[in-house]
Protein backbone atom coordinates (compact mmCIF):
# COMPACT_ATOMS: atom_id res chain seq x y z
CA UNK A 1 0.00 0.00 0.00
CA UNK A 2 2.84 2.58 1.16
CA UNK A 3 4.67 1.84 -2.43
CA UNK A 4 2.12 2.63 -4.26
CA UNK A 5 2.17 6.06 -3.05
CA UNK A 6 5.73 6.33 -2.99
CA UNK A 7 6.26 5.00 -6.44
CA UNK A 8 4.39 7.98 -7.91
CA UNK A 9 6.63 10.45 -6.12
CA UNK A 10 9.55 8.96 -7.39
CA UNK A 11 8.76 9.11 -10.75
CA UNK A 12 7.81 12.50 -10.56
CA UNK A 13 11.02 13.62 -9.23
CA UNK A 14 13.37 11.71 -11.89
CA UNK A 15 10.90 12.94 -14.67
CA UNK A 16 11.17 16.18 -12.60
CA UNK A 17 15.09 16.06 -12.79
CA UNK A 18 15.49 15.00 -16.33
CA UNK A 19 13.33 17.91 -17.53
CA UNK A 20 14.99 20.08 -15.51
CA UNK A 21 18.55 18.90 -16.59
CA UNK A 22 17.16 18.77 -20.38
CA UNK A 23 16.37 22.54 -20.32
CA UNK A 24 19.74 23.04 -18.68
CA UNK A 25 21.40 21.33 -21.41
CA UNK A 26 18.81 23.32 -23.96
CA UNK A 27 20.32 26.78 -21.94
CA UNK A 28 24.17 25.81 -22.01
CA UNK A 29 24.13 24.73 -25.75
CA UNK A 30 22.46 28.32 -26.72
CA UNK A 31 24.06 30.61 -24.83
CA UNK A 32 27.48 31.40 -24.03
CA UNK A 33 26.96 33.23 -20.95
CA UNK A 34 24.30 30.31 -19.53
CA UNK A 35 27.34 27.47 -20.62
CA UNK A 36 30.19 29.50 -18.79
CA UNK A 37 28.02 29.83 -15.56
CA UNK A 38 27.08 26.21 -15.97
CA UNK A 39 30.86 25.27 -16.69
CA UNK A 40 31.66 27.17 -13.15
CA UNK A 41 28.77 25.53 -11.38
CA UNK A 42 29.67 21.78 -12.75
CA UNK A 43 33.33 22.61 -11.71
CA UNK A 44 33.36 23.68 -8.12
CA UNK A 45 31.01 20.69 -7.63
CA UNK A 46 33.51 18.68 -8.99
CA UNK A 47 36.24 20.19 -6.75
CA UNK A 48 33.87 19.86 -3.45
CA UNK A 49 33.27 16.13 -4.42
CA UNK A 50 36.77 14.93 -5.14
CA UNK A 51 37.93 17.01 -2.27
CA UNK A 52 35.13 14.97 0.02
CA UNK A 53 36.67 11.73 -1.44
CA UNK A 54 40.33 12.58 -0.83
CA UNK A 55 39.61 13.10 2.36
CA UNK A 56 38.80 9.95 3.25
CA UNK A 57 41.42 8.49 1.42
CA UNK A 58 43.64 10.38 2.84
CA UNK A 59 42.75 8.88 6.21
CA UNK A 60 43.74 5.38 5.20
CA UNK A 61 47.25 6.27 3.59
CA UNK A 62 48.63 8.90 6.44
CA UNK A 63 51.50 6.74 6.85
CA UNK A 64 53.24 6.91 3.61
CA UNK A 65 52.00 10.71 3.47
CA UNK A 66 53.82 11.65 6.63
CA UNK A 67 57.18 9.83 5.35
CA UNK A 68 56.67 11.85 2.00
CA UNK A 69 56.06 14.99 3.78
CA UNK A 70 59.42 14.38 5.63
CA UNK A 71 61.27 14.17 2.77
CA UNK A 72 59.30 17.05 1.04
CA UNK A 73 60.68 19.00 4.29
CA UNK A 74 63.87 17.89 4.01
CA UNK A 75 64.24 18.82 0.42
CA UNK A 76 62.45 22.67 0.77
CA UNK A 77 65.07 23.25 3.51
CA UNK A 78 67.83 22.38 1.50
CA UNK A 79 66.20 25.22 -1.26
CA UNK A 80 65.34 27.74 1.22
CA UNK A 81 68.95 27.35 2.49
CA UNK A 82 70.13 28.15 -1.18
CA UNK A 83 67.50 30.79 -1.37
CA UNK A 84 68.48 32.72 1.83
CA UNK A 85 72.11 32.71 0.38
CA UNK A 86 70.87 34.33 -2.60
CA UNK A 87 68.84 36.60 -1.12
CA UNK A 88 71.25 37.80 0.79
CA UNK A 89 73.17 38.42 -2.17
CA UNK A 90 71.25 40.04 -3.88
CA UNK A 91 69.65 42.33 -1.13
CA UNK A 92 73.59 43.40 -1.21
CA UNK A 93 74.12 44.26 -4.89
CA UNK A 94 70.40 46.11 -5.01
CA UNK A 95 71.34 48.53 -1.69
CA UNK A 96 74.76 48.78 -3.74
CA UNK A 97 72.18 49.90 -6.85
CA UNK A 98 69.87 51.65 -4.52
CA UNK A 99 66.73 49.21 -6.31
CA UNK A 100 65.25 47.18 -4.19
CA UNK A 101 62.50 45.01 -5.79
CA UNK A 102 59.41 42.54 -4.89
CA UNK A 103 58.30 39.93 -7.16
CA UNK A 104 54.63 41.03 -7.08
CA UNK A 105 53.33 37.52 -6.79
CA UNK A 106 51.07 36.02 -4.50
CA UNK A 107 52.24 32.78 -3.47
CA UNK A 108 50.07 29.70 -1.94
CA UNK A 109 51.00 26.33 -1.59
CA UNK A 110 48.08 23.70 -2.62
CA UNK A 111 47.93 20.32 -3.29
CA UNK A 112 46.57 18.23 -5.64
CA UNK A 113 43.45 16.23 -5.10
CA UNK A 114 42.74 15.26 -8.58
CA UNK A 115 43.87 15.62 -12.18
CA UNK A 116 43.38 13.75 -15.34
CA UNK A 117 46.06 13.27 -17.97
CA UNK A 118 44.52 10.62 -20.47
CA UNK A 119 43.11 13.65 -22.60
CA UNK A 120 43.55 16.41 -24.69
CA UNK A 121 41.75 19.10 -22.42
CA UNK A 122 43.25 17.46 -18.69
CA UNK A 123 42.61 19.61 -15.64
CA UNK A 124 43.84 19.36 -11.98
CA UNK A 125 41.67 20.31 -8.86
CA UNK A 126 43.35 21.70 -6.04
CA UNK A 127 42.96 21.24 -2.49
CA UNK A 128 42.49 25.26 -1.64
CA UNK A 129 39.57 27.65 -2.58
CA UNK A 130 39.23 31.13 -2.28
CA UNK A 131 38.68 31.16 1.38
CA UNK A 132 42.43 30.53 1.11
CA UNK A 133 43.13 33.66 -0.96
CA UNK A 134 42.97 31.50 -3.86
CA UNK A 135 41.34 33.55 -7.35
CA UNK A 136 40.69 33.23 -10.64
CA UNK A 137 43.28 33.86 -13.45
CA UNK A 138 46.11 32.69 -10.86
CA UNK A 139 49.62 30.24 -12.36
CA UNK A 140 50.12 27.19 -10.80
CA UNK A 141 53.89 26.04 -10.65
CA UNK A 142 56.16 23.65 -8.95
CA UNK A 143 59.67 24.26 -8.32
CA UNK A 144 60.16 22.36 -12.11
CA UNK A 145 58.21 24.38 -13.64
CA UNK A 146 54.77 25.21 -15.31
CA UNK A 147 51.66 23.39 -13.94
CA UNK A 148 48.48 24.83 -15.15
CA UNK A 149 46.04 28.04 -14.81
CA UNK A 150 43.16 28.47 -12.34
CA UNK A 151 40.23 28.63 -14.31
CA UNK A 152 37.46 28.11 -11.26
CA UNK A 153 37.17 28.24 -7.38
CA UNK A 154 34.90 27.21 -5.09
CA UNK A 155 35.20 28.07 -1.05
CA UNK A 156 37.43 25.03 -0.74
CA UNK A 157 38.76 23.72 -4.08
CA UNK A 158 40.12 25.46 -7.35
CA UNK A 159 39.62 23.66 -10.67
CA UNK A 160 42.52 24.78 -13.02
CA UNK A 161 43.83 23.64 -16.45
CA UNK A 162 46.57 21.56 -16.77
CA UNK A 163 49.38 22.47 -19.29
CA UNK A 164 48.84 19.32 -21.09
CA UNK A 165 45.63 21.12 -22.16
CA UNK A 166 45.09 21.52 -26.06
CA UNK A 167 44.41 24.97 -25.42
CA UNK A 168 47.02 26.14 -23.21
CA UNK A 169 49.93 28.00 -23.74
CA UNK A 170 52.61 30.16 -22.30
CA UNK A 171 54.64 32.96 -23.55
CA UNK A 172 57.97 31.36 -23.02
CA UNK A 173 61.73 32.44 -23.69
CA UNK A 174 64.67 30.50 -25.01
CA UNK A 175 67.46 31.06 -22.75
CA UNK A 176 68.02 34.34 -20.53
CA UNK A 177 68.23 36.56 -23.67
CA UNK A 178 66.99 34.11 -26.54
CA UNK A 179 63.74 34.99 -28.31
CA UNK A 180 60.58 34.69 -26.61
CA UNK A 181 56.89 32.10 -28.06
CA UNK A 182 54.54 30.26 -27.24
CA UNK A 183 55.09 27.17 -25.34
CA UNK A 184 52.21 24.64 -25.96
CA UNK A 185 51.89 20.77 -25.02
CA UNK A 186 52.95 18.37 -27.42
CA UNK A 187 49.74 16.38 -27.08
CA UNK A 188 51.25 13.20 -26.90
CA UNK A 189 54.07 12.60 -23.98
CA UNK A 190 53.96 13.43 -20.43
CA UNK A 191 57.19 15.57 -20.49
CA UNK A 192 57.34 16.69 -24.53
CA UNK A 193 56.36 20.30 -25.45
CA UNK A 194 56.89 23.08 -28.49
CA UNK A 195 58.47 26.27 -28.31
CA UNK A 196 56.66 28.00 -31.26
CA UNK A 197 57.22 31.24 -33.32
CA UNK A 198 60.35 31.67 -32.66
CA UNK A 199 62.05 34.25 -35.22
CA UNK A 200 64.84 32.93 -37.02
CA UNK A 201 67.56 35.44 -35.73
CA UNK A 202 67.46 34.40 -32.62
CA UNK A 203 69.74 31.13 -32.42
CA UNK A 204 70.32 28.59 -29.57
CA UNK A 205 71.80 25.07 -28.92
CA UNK A 206 69.96 22.38 -28.23
CA UNK A 207 70.53 22.11 -24.50
CA UNK A 208 69.51 25.87 -23.78
CA UNK A 209 67.55 26.20 -20.87
CA UNK A 210 63.57 27.78 -21.69
CA UNK A 211 62.07 29.70 -18.97
CA UNK A 212 58.72 31.46 -18.73
CA UNK A 213 59.32 35.11 -20.32
CA UNK A 214 57.41 36.85 -18.04
CA UNK A 215 54.95 38.37 -20.75
CA UNK A 216 52.28 36.70 -19.28
CA UNK A 217 50.48 38.22 -16.25
CA UNK A 218 50.04 34.72 -14.77
CA UNK A 219 53.44 33.35 -14.34
CA UNK A 220 56.78 35.07 -12.59
CA UNK A 221 59.50 35.48 -15.32
CA UNK A 222 62.44 33.20 -15.46
CA UNK A 223 60.70 30.25 -14.23
CA UNK A 224 62.97 27.14 -15.71
CA UNK A 225 60.17 25.08 -17.70
CA UNK A 226 62.49 22.85 -19.51
CA UNK A 227 65.11 21.89 -21.62
CA UNK A 228 65.46 22.70 -26.06
CA UNK A 229 65.70 20.11 -28.22
CA UNK A 230 65.63 19.99 -31.97
CA UNK A 231 64.23 22.75 -34.38
CA UNK A 232 62.51 22.97 -37.70
CA UNK A 233 61.64 25.90 -40.23
CA UNK A 234 57.77 26.61 -39.89
CA UNK A 235 56.72 28.57 -43.44
CA UNK A 236 60.23 30.19 -43.93
CA UNK A 237 59.17 32.60 -41.03
CA UNK A 238 59.88 31.11 -37.56
CA UNK A 239 61.47 28.30 -35.72
CA UNK A 240 59.56 25.13 -33.72
CA UNK A 241 61.96 23.51 -31.12
CA UNK A 242 60.64 20.75 -29.60
CA UNK A 243 61.57 20.95 -25.81
CA UNK A 244 62.05 18.50 -22.83
CA UNK A 245 60.13 19.91 -19.73
CA UNK A 246 61.60 19.43 -16.30
CA UNK A 247 58.22 18.61 -14.72
CA UNK A 248 57.04 14.94 -15.22
CA UNK A 249 53.52 14.99 -15.07
CA UNK A 250 52.70 11.87 -14.26
CA UNK A 251 54.37 12.62 -10.51
CA UNK A 252 52.73 16.02 -9.68
CA UNK A 253 51.16 16.52 -5.93
CA UNK A 254 52.73 19.66 -4.19
CA UNK A 255 51.94 22.94 -6.52
CA UNK A 256 52.35 26.41 -5.71
CA UNK A 257 49.33 29.22 -7.01
CA UNK A 258 51.08 32.34 -8.03
CA UNK A 259 48.38 35.62 -8.16
CA UNK A 260 49.67 38.76 -9.94
CA UNK A 261 48.75 41.92 -7.59
CA UNK A 262 48.87 44.01 -10.36
CA UNK A 263 47.04 41.95 -12.59
CA UNK A 264 43.65 43.81 -12.68
CA UNK A 265 45.34 47.11 -12.93
CA UNK A 266 47.41 46.04 -15.57
CA UNK A 267 44.10 44.41 -17.35
CA UNK A 268 42.42 47.42 -18.15
CA UNK A 269 44.92 48.66 -20.28
CA UNK A 270 44.16 45.65 -22.37
CA UNK A 271 41.17 46.69 -24.47
CA UNK B 1 -15.80 24.07 -17.11
CA UNK B 2 -15.22 21.42 -20.00
CA UNK B 3 -12.05 20.10 -20.38
CA UNK B 4 -11.87 21.32 -24.25
CA UNK B 5 -12.91 24.89 -23.26
CA UNK B 6 -9.67 24.73 -20.68
CA UNK B 7 -7.33 23.95 -23.14
CA UNK B 8 -8.81 26.02 -26.03
CA UNK B 9 -8.16 29.18 -23.38
CA UNK B 10 -4.74 27.65 -22.74
CA UNK B 11 -3.34 27.68 -25.78
CA UNK B 12 -4.99 31.22 -26.76
CA UNK B 13 -2.93 32.41 -23.85
CA UNK B 14 0.43 30.49 -24.32
CA UNK B 15 -0.10 32.75 -27.72
CA UNK B 16 -0.75 35.77 -25.86
CA UNK B 17 2.33 35.13 -23.65
CA UNK B 18 4.81 34.52 -26.64
CA UNK B 19 3.05 37.99 -27.91
CA UNK B 20 4.02 39.50 -24.52
CA UNK B 21 7.66 37.80 -24.22
CA UNK B 22 8.06 39.14 -27.82
CA UNK B 23 6.67 42.68 -28.01
CA UNK B 24 6.31 43.70 -23.95
CA UNK B 25 10.29 44.21 -23.35
CA UNK B 26 9.32 47.67 -21.10
CA UNK B 27 12.51 47.73 -19.23
CA UNK B 28 15.14 45.23 -18.22
CA UNK B 29 13.51 45.24 -14.47
CA UNK B 30 10.42 43.82 -15.77
CA UNK B 31 9.18 40.38 -17.62
CA UNK B 32 5.96 39.73 -17.77
CA UNK B 33 4.52 35.61 -17.50
CA UNK B 34 1.17 34.11 -17.33
CA UNK B 35 2.99 30.97 -17.65
CA UNK B 36 2.89 30.21 -13.60
CA UNK B 37 -1.24 31.15 -13.36
CA UNK B 38 -1.96 28.80 -16.65
CA UNK B 39 0.34 25.91 -15.45
CA UNK B 40 -1.66 26.41 -11.74
CA UNK B 41 -4.87 26.26 -13.11
CA UNK B 42 -4.60 22.69 -14.83
CA UNK B 43 -7.54 20.48 -14.17
CA UNK B 44 -6.61 18.90 -10.40
CA UNK B 45 -7.45 15.61 -12.19
CA UNK B 46 -4.45 15.95 -13.99
CA UNK B 47 -1.66 14.08 -12.44
CA UNK B 48 1.87 15.63 -11.99
CA UNK B 49 3.72 14.12 -14.63
CA UNK B 50 1.56 14.93 -17.31
CA UNK B 51 1.26 18.62 -15.89
CA UNK B 52 5.15 18.92 -15.84
CA UNK B 53 5.17 17.69 -19.68
CA UNK B 54 3.03 20.44 -20.59
CA UNK B 55 4.77 22.89 -18.96
CA UNK B 56 7.58 21.65 -20.12
CA UNK B 57 6.71 21.66 -23.79
CA UNK B 58 4.49 24.85 -23.41
CA UNK B 59 7.89 26.33 -22.26
CA UNK B 60 9.67 25.43 -24.51
CA UNK B 61 6.95 26.79 -27.15
CA UNK B 62 7.44 30.64 -25.75
CA UNK B 63 10.88 29.85 -25.85
CA UNK B 64 11.40 28.98 -29.59
CA UNK B 65 9.12 31.40 -30.85
CA UNK B 66 9.80 34.57 -28.75
CA UNK B 67 13.25 35.99 -28.38
CA UNK B 68 14.44 34.54 -25.27
CA UNK B 69 16.78 32.23 -24.52
CA UNK B 70 16.26 28.16 -25.27
CA UNK B 71 15.52 26.65 -22.12
CA UNK B 72 14.42 29.25 -19.65
CA UNK B 73 10.73 29.30 -19.36
CA UNK B 74 10.61 25.72 -19.54
CA UNK B 75 13.66 25.64 -16.66
CA UNK B 76 11.31 27.60 -14.70
CA UNK B 77 8.28 26.24 -15.41
CA UNK B 78 8.73 22.54 -14.67
CA UNK B 79 9.07 23.42 -11.11
CA UNK B 80 5.49 25.17 -10.69
CA UNK B 81 4.06 22.08 -12.40
CA UNK B 82 6.14 19.81 -9.78
CA UNK B 83 4.93 22.51 -7.09
CA UNK B 84 1.94 22.70 -8.13
CA UNK B 85 -0.31 19.96 -5.94
CA UNK B 86 1.09 21.23 -3.17
CA UNK B 87 0.52 24.37 -3.38
CA UNK B 88 -3.19 23.71 -3.66
CA UNK B 89 -2.76 21.52 -0.83
CA UNK B 90 -1.20 23.89 1.35
CA UNK B 91 -3.52 27.19 0.43
CA UNK B 92 -7.32 25.35 -0.48
CA UNK B 93 -6.53 21.95 1.56
CA UNK B 94 -7.32 18.54 0.34
CA UNK B 95 -10.62 18.31 -0.02
CA UNK B 96 -10.77 20.08 -3.24
CA UNK B 97 -8.62 16.49 -3.83
CA UNK B 98 -11.61 14.59 -2.49
CA UNK B 99 -14.22 16.31 -4.47
CA UNK B 100 -12.13 16.40 -7.70
CA UNK B 101 -13.34 20.13 -7.91
CA UNK B 102 -11.11 22.80 -9.33
CA UNK B 103 -10.59 26.11 -7.55
CA UNK B 104 -12.11 29.23 -8.77
CA UNK B 105 -12.49 32.81 -6.69
CA UNK B 106 -15.93 32.70 -5.88
CA UNK B 107 -15.64 29.14 -4.30
CA UNK B 108 -12.47 29.29 -2.79
CA UNK B 109 -12.08 33.04 -2.21
CA UNK B 110 -10.38 36.01 -3.35
CA UNK B 111 -7.19 36.27 -1.48
CA UNK B 112 -6.93 32.33 -1.45
CA UNK B 113 -6.25 32.37 -5.06
CA UNK B 114 -4.06 35.87 -4.85
CA UNK B 115 -1.83 33.79 -2.62
CA UNK B 116 -1.78 30.46 -4.57
CA UNK B 117 -0.90 32.76 -8.13
CA UNK B 118 1.66 34.81 -5.79
CA UNK B 119 3.41 31.29 -4.42
CA UNK B 120 3.57 30.22 -7.70
CA UNK B 121 4.52 33.21 -9.96
CA UNK B 122 7.33 33.22 -7.02
CA UNK B 123 8.28 30.27 -8.15
CA UNK B 124 8.89 30.70 -11.47
CA UNK B 125 10.27 34.20 -11.55
CA UNK B 126 12.97 33.34 -8.70
CA UNK B 127 14.44 30.36 -11.24
CA UNK B 128 13.99 32.56 -14.28
CA UNK B 129 15.75 35.43 -12.81
CA UNK B 130 18.42 33.17 -11.23
CA UNK B 131 18.84 31.34 -14.36
CA UNK B 132 18.47 34.81 -16.58
CA UNK B 133 21.31 36.53 -14.85
CA UNK B 134 23.70 33.53 -15.07
CA UNK B 135 25.47 34.81 -11.72
CA UNK B 136 26.93 38.04 -13.72
CA UNK B 137 24.36 40.30 -12.48
CA UNK B 138 24.37 42.29 -9.08
CA UNK B 139 21.86 41.10 -6.62
CA UNK B 140 20.23 44.31 -6.41
CA UNK B 141 19.38 44.02 -10.19
CA UNK B 142 18.15 40.94 -9.52
CA UNK B 143 15.90 41.59 -6.75
CA UNK B 144 14.90 44.92 -8.43
CA UNK B 145 13.92 42.77 -11.23
CA UNK B 146 12.40 39.66 -9.35
CA UNK B 147 10.10 42.14 -7.45
CA UNK B 148 9.02 44.26 -9.97
CA UNK B 149 8.28 41.10 -12.32
CA UNK B 150 6.02 39.57 -9.65
CA UNK B 151 4.32 42.27 -8.90
CA UNK B 152 3.34 43.01 -12.81
CA UNK B 153 2.93 39.41 -13.20
CA UNK B 154 0.91 38.51 -10.43
CA UNK B 155 -1.43 41.54 -10.88
CA UNK B 156 -2.19 40.77 -14.82
CA UNK B 157 -2.73 36.71 -13.90
CA UNK B 158 -5.41 38.01 -11.32
CA UNK B 159 -7.19 39.62 -14.66
CA UNK B 160 -7.12 36.06 -16.54
CA UNK B 161 -7.17 33.48 -14.02
CA UNK B 162 -11.44 33.74 -14.00
CA UNK B 163 -10.82 32.80 -17.68
CA UNK B 164 -9.34 29.71 -16.73
CA UNK B 165 -10.52 28.93 -13.49
CA UNK B 166 -14.46 29.53 -13.95
CA UNK B 167 -16.85 29.65 -11.03
CA UNK B 168 -19.23 26.37 -12.53
CA UNK B 169 -22.06 27.82 -10.39
CA UNK B 170 -22.23 31.07 -11.85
Amino acid sequence: MRSRKVLPRVINLAIFIILEIASLQLLSRNAQLQRLWLSKSVHGFMGTVWGSTQRVQGFFRLARTNRELSLENAALLKDLTAAREALRKVQTDSLRSGLADESGFIVIPAEVVKMSRGTQHNYLILNRGYEDGIQEKSGVITRNGVVGMIDAVSAHHAYAFSFQHADISISARLGQEGGTGLLVWDGTSSRGAILKEIPLQYKYNPGDTVFTSGHSLLFPPDIPLGVAGSSKIINGATNEISVTLFQDFSAIRYVSVVHNTAFDEIEEFVP
Amino acid sequence: MKKSGFWLIYLILLVAQLLLSTYANFSPYVMVTLLPVMVLCMPIRMDTLPAMLIAFASGLFVDLFSEGLLGLNALALVPVAYARYSIIRLIFGGELFAREEDFSIHRSGFWKVVVAILLSTTLFVAVYVWADGAGTRPFLFNAIRFAASLAVSTGLSLLVVDLLAPDSRK
